[in-house]
């Protein structure tokens, strides 16, 4: 996306109407060769390991072998075919839906509560701002370690303190009714604290004389939540919805350490199910399809969210 | 000016991202090599692999080895498989036992027959070393492939206190299913519908589950696959389904068993809590409980409903296709050192698992060890009855297309006859590449 910001340099505005296309444009990428030349390093990298392994995975979706021994050969569109066609597959999307909203949802209405009650910056506030940040600073992988052990049948953490009071202790990680819930508990619980920093630097737009003309006005708290403070913090909200749908595909470290997609695919999400193609299966061809796929999509879900962003913010 | 001044910055930082890349020029000395190990049970094993590698260079001057730490079994393949791919394979690595055959079938493994050879040693001198119980997994159509570094077997571990206490003689473990199962009843502890204590616990998440309903399997006078060809799994079969029968009853007829999947480290750590008063476990768990155990605990072999039998776990040492003569030649050198007798005991000792060598059990230290810890001599025991670890086309979804199945059956889902059909066709599916260029690729 920095690639867009050298064309858009309003040094090419100086430049003769009247002249050439051609020597328009070369002497427009004349004026930004600079700016292209700062780019350059982080064009290389980008190139080397980000486009460069993309094009790879574009390439790799469109062959594929019969039998083991046989050579790799151009199959076109068979590989997104297979993918489409894996009841596995359609098991992780659905998973990684569920887990999605479920993750989202949750966690974006705590950010909210968290960051209206600590809007105030004082002491305490500050305190327990940290305290709530806290579990995002712990990383994914440590994270699951930890609550492998408060997740434990029996023994865990969690069992101590609630098996008193359930009948049948659960197999929290060992059922597959319940396994996906564990694991959206995890996620819940790290992001919550990341996104209420959006909600707090939302908050801080909020105009002060528009709040204190509704207070003048006689709105009531929830009257100046539902007509002032949520229309303002609608950019907020777009933005968090983004990255926490981008988080639920990407962000499945606790997946690897804690079920590897078990029990039964129970917890199997999209991207966990590319690294089985990969790895488990060998199966370069169609694990790249399943990554097209999934950037396909994300790409969408990203480019219309920004899109209606850029709407609402353009608006009157 | 300002825009030369852009230029110069521009230029400046992209000559400094060329320096920091540019390769510095190879140093002329020793043959350098590299070992990829992986680490499967806790993080001591690195230390005790730098101790092991550093000896190794000290006593080999022409050679320089470098471990390489590669993470779990499974990282451990991906990293050897991208290196491959990539032309730069490393000399060596030790690699799970079950993973060969599908990377043989890949051609992604140099074949040791000539190595031996040169050496003036037949395959049966080089391979009489070892556990015959070993050989099936290092063999692949007749020839070596893998040289085994450190293996297990399942265990019956008892928590003997527990034993005494419910008035069973814990120096007479149970031998047959029917014992067992008696025992496990004798020792679970019900308060009202809730249970406190469990009878027995066995082990199941991806990679452990395949390996019990592989011994269960064996004990019941089965079969996990075909060992002589990589394009039959036996799935569908009565001793397997007997075997997942009692696993379930285990459950939920006799309620000795916790319902649901319970990975290997949830059930070392029920056991040495006192939750569970049974457990069938690794070998390569002896250390960790011997190290946290409370009380009194005592191991046993798996028991039997048919025969005693038992599959092999753990790691063989390889080398990636594409590996130059000479570094073949200092892997070479550097496998056989650390397979020696001398090593492959103390290994043992800091390890747990078992030394592959079997003349290490006839080194003085370990003598004296086992004289220690006769515990560690009935996995050693144990090894008479012990056969290979399965390994087909695909290991390891073929291994799930089974695990996902029993994992339904264990949470109460499906019943073992169903499931088993089920676990076979996926099977059979996973397994139709391989056949249509072997088996049936007819003339």
């Amino acid at each position: 996306m920095s690639l867009a910001e050298p064309a858009a340099l309003p040094v090419a505005a100086s430049v003769a109407p009247r002249l050439h296309v051609l020597k328009r444009f070369s002497s427009r990428f004349k004026a930004s060769l600079p700016a292209y030349l700062l780019l350059l390093p982080s064009l290389i990298f980008l190139a080397l390991f980000t486009y460069g392994a993309m094009g790879r995975v574009f390439i790799d979706a469109l062959y594929q072998r019969a039998t083991p021994k046989a050579p790799v050969r151009f199959v076109g569109l068979d590989n997104v075919n297979a993918v489409l066609a894996d009841p596995a597959f359609a098991g992780a999307v659905i998973n990684n839906l569920l887990y999605a909203v479920g993750t989202a949802i949750p966690s974006i209405a705590l950010a909210l509560l968290f960051a209206l009650a600590l809007a105030r910056t004082h002491a305490v506030n500050s305190a327990l701002r940290a305290a709530l940040f806290l579990p995002v600073l712990i990383p994914m992988v440590a994270a699951s370690a930890l609550f492998l052990f408060i997740f434990l049948p029996n023994v865990g953490l969690l069992d101590h303190y609630i098996g008193r009071l359930l009948p049948v202790l659960p197999n929290w990680l060992g059922d597959p009714d319940i396994a996906l819930y564990a694991i959206m508990v995890i996620t819940i619980w790290k992001n919550a604290g990341y996104y209420m920093l959006f909600f707090l630097a939302g908050l801080q737009a909020v105009p002060e004389d528009v709040m204190e003309a509704a207070h003048l006005d006689g709105a009531g708290p929830y009257q100046r939540f539902r007509h002032i403070i949520l229309p303002e913090l609608k950019p907020t909200f777009l933005f968090v919805i983004v990255i926490a749908t981008l988080n639920a595909v990407t962000q499945v470290d606790h997946v690897f350490v804690m079920t590897k997609g078990g029990p039964s695919n129970a917890t199997n999400l999209v991207l966990f199910y590319i690294y089985q193609q990969a790895v488990e299966h060998y199966d370069i061809g169609k694990a790249s399809a399943a990554t097209l796929l999934t950037l396909a999509a994300l790409m969408g879900l990203t480019a219309l969210s920004f899109r209606t962003m850029a709407n609402r913010e353009g608006g009157p | 000016m300002l825009f030369t001044r852009r230029l110069m910055l521009g230029l400046a930082m992209a000559g400094s991202i060329v320096s920091a890349l540019a390769v510095p020029a190879m140093a002329e000395g020793p043959t350098e090599i590299d070992l990829f190990f992986p680490v499967p049970v806790d993080g001591k094993l690195a230390r005790d692999m730098g101790t092991l590698i550093k000896e190794f260079n000290d006593t080999h001057p022409a050679i320089k080895a470098t471990a390489v730490y590669t993470g779990s079994y499974d990282d451990t393949l991906i990293k050897t498989r991208a290196s491959i791919k990539a032309g730069k394979p490393p000399a060596a690595v030790i690699m799970s036992a079950n993973f060969l055959l599908d990377m043989q079938i890949e051609n992604e493994l140099t074949n040791l027959d000539p190595l031996i050879a040169a050496d003036g040693t037949t395959k049966e001198q080089f391979l009489g070393q070892f556990f015959p119980a070993l050989q099936g997994n290092a063999v692949i159509n007749r020839s070596v492939y893998g040289v085994p570094f450190h293996n297990s077997t399942p265990l019956l571990y008892i928590n003997a206190d527990k034993a005494k206490e419910a008035g069973l003689d814990p120096s007479k473990p149970p031998q047959t299913w029917a014992e067992l199962t008696d025992w496990a009843k004798k020792l679970t502890k019900r308060e009202g519908d809730k249970v406190t204590q469990w009878g027995i616990a066995i082990p199941c998440a991806y990679d452990y589950c395949g390996w019990m309903m592989e011994t269960l399997t064996m004990t019941n006078g089965g079969r996990y696959y075909n060992e002589e060809f990589g394009g039959e799994v036996y799935y569908d079969t009565p001793s397997m389904l007997g075997a997942l029968t009692w696993w379930n009853d285990l459950v939920y007829k006799h309620k000795v068993h916790a319902p649901g999947a319970t990975p290997g480290p949830a059930v070392s750590t029920s056991f040495i809590s006192g939750n569970a008063a049974m457990m069938m476990l690794s070998t390569g768990s002896l250390t960790y409980v011997r190290d946290n155990a409370k009380f009194n605990y005592k191991v046993a072999f798996i028991p039997r409903n048919v025969r005693n039998a038992v599959p092999i776990g753990g790691a063989s040492l390889i080398v990636p296709a594409g590996v130059e003569a000479d570094k073949q030649k200092a892997a070479w050198t550097l496998i056989k050192w650390m397979t020696s007798p001398e090593k492959s005991a103390w290994w043992s000792r800091a390890t747990g698992y078992f030394a592959p060598n079997m003349a290490a059990y006839k080194t003085p230290d370990m003598v004296d060890f086992l004289g220690k810890n006769p515990d560690a001599k009935t996995a050693v025991e144990q090894l008479d009855v012990a056969k290979p670890w399965f390994a087909t086309y695909k290991t390891v979804p073929v291994r799930k297309n089974l695990e996902d199945e029993v994992m339904l059956v264990l949470n109460g889902k499906k019943q073992p006859k169903e499931a088993l059909v089920a676990a076979q066709k996926a099977a059979d599916e996973t397994l139709k590449p391989y056949n249509a260029e072997t088996s049936l690729k007819l003339p």
